[in-house]
């Protein structure tokens, strides 16, 4: 019945985000690993420095610009991910159903989940705190290092490189899992919508609770 | 020209006002705090200078002599070696020359 129907899954102000987060964080999550592991000369290192700096402050741009704009999308982001029933248990007891069916090639009953699963909300939290410390410690370790006293510096750099690498590990799993689901793969980076009838199949509670008709 | 092209939508509605306080006031509150604890941080950092500041300056007005000229040594040295301030000899035993050691740091 609802085959033809489509959800707006992600507004133009999320995915313009969204575009620019890929951007910058793609280039940020390389050359952190460049400057983290040193493997080239010092010149090289001095260009991998001024494209993190760059990207970085892309970033920031980014992240405060849709803070501002999108406010309510923040709060709304914050709710759904710190929205944590024991369906988020029995999720994570089964990893979501990915394992079996990837390796086993077997579909085990799933918890039903809101617009966002257990995962994702998981990985809301860290982009949410990761992506903050790692905007606020990077500004102070590039543009104050010598206002600010030194142990506070050196706690800041370690906050760094701890929430870049972990931010780093999740992105190759986000970037697969992420085009694995491929039609909402296509409303992030296309058009925003997503079928009706995928979207109760992913997010039975999300269509349930929190979509409307749009004549109504 | 967007809504066209699709059936549904989130309900706006989704957040009540008081969760929107709520959570809205949360998160800005976090946002804010580690500001004030770094500007608290480079303020205590900076009270430390002024107090070493001002007890440089106390030292200073305490201490007998106060400038080269006035120095008892200084004179003696250019009242028997040097000659005169800026003369060649005094240069000739003073004056260093720049190495860049840098690369030996590096």
């Amino acid at each position: 019945m609802h085959s033809e129907n489509m959800i707006l899954k992600h507004p133009l102000s999320v995915r313009i985000f969204h575009y620019l987060l890929i951007v910058s964080f793609l280039p940020l999550a390389v050359t952190g690993l460049i400057l983290y592991f040193k493997p080239f000369s010092g010149e090289s290192m001095n260009l991998t420095m001024q494209i993190h700096v760059l990207a970085g402050v892309l970033l920031t741009l980014d992240a405060v610009a849709f803070f501002l704009i999108g406010f309510e999308r923040v709060v709304l982001f914050v709710k759904r991910v710190f929205t944590i029933s024991m369906n988020d248990v029995k999720w994570f007891a089964v990893l979501g159903g990915y394992p079996q069916k990837f390796l086993l090639k077997k579909k085990v009953p799933v918890p039903t989940m809101g617009k966002y699963n257990s995962g994702q909300k998981l990985f809301g939290i860290c982009v949410l705190i990761g992506g903050t410390i790692l905007v606020g410690t990077g500004w102070i370790l590039w543009a104050f290092p010598h206002n600010t006293p030194r142990e506070a510096v050196a706690l800041m750099g370690t906050l760094h490189t701890v929430f870049g690498i972990l931010l780093t590990v999740f992105l190759p799993v986000h970037l697969f899992l992420g085009i694995y689901m491929f039609d909402d793969f296509k409303a992030m980076i296309l058009h925003g919508r997503i079928p009706y009838d995928e979207a109760r199949e992913q997010s039975p509670l999300w269509v349930e609770k929190e979509v409307i008709p749009l004549n109504k | 020209m967007e809504n066209k092209r699709y059936d549904y939508t989130e309900n706006p509605f989704n957040v009540t006002r008081r969760q929107f306080i709520t959570i809205g006031g949360i998160v800005v509150a976090l946002m804010v705090l580690p500001t004030v604890w770094i500007k608290e941080l480079v303020s205590n950092r900076n009270r430390y200078i002024l107090a070493r500041t001002k007890g440089l300056y106390r030292d200073d007005e305490k201490a007998k002599i106060r400038v080269s000229h006035a120095n008892q040594a200084v004179a003696g040295y250019y009242r028997d070696f040097g000659g005169k301030p800026l003369g060649e000899l005094s240069e000739a035993l003073l004056h260093t020359k720049y190495i860049n050691r840098t690369q030996g740091l590096a």
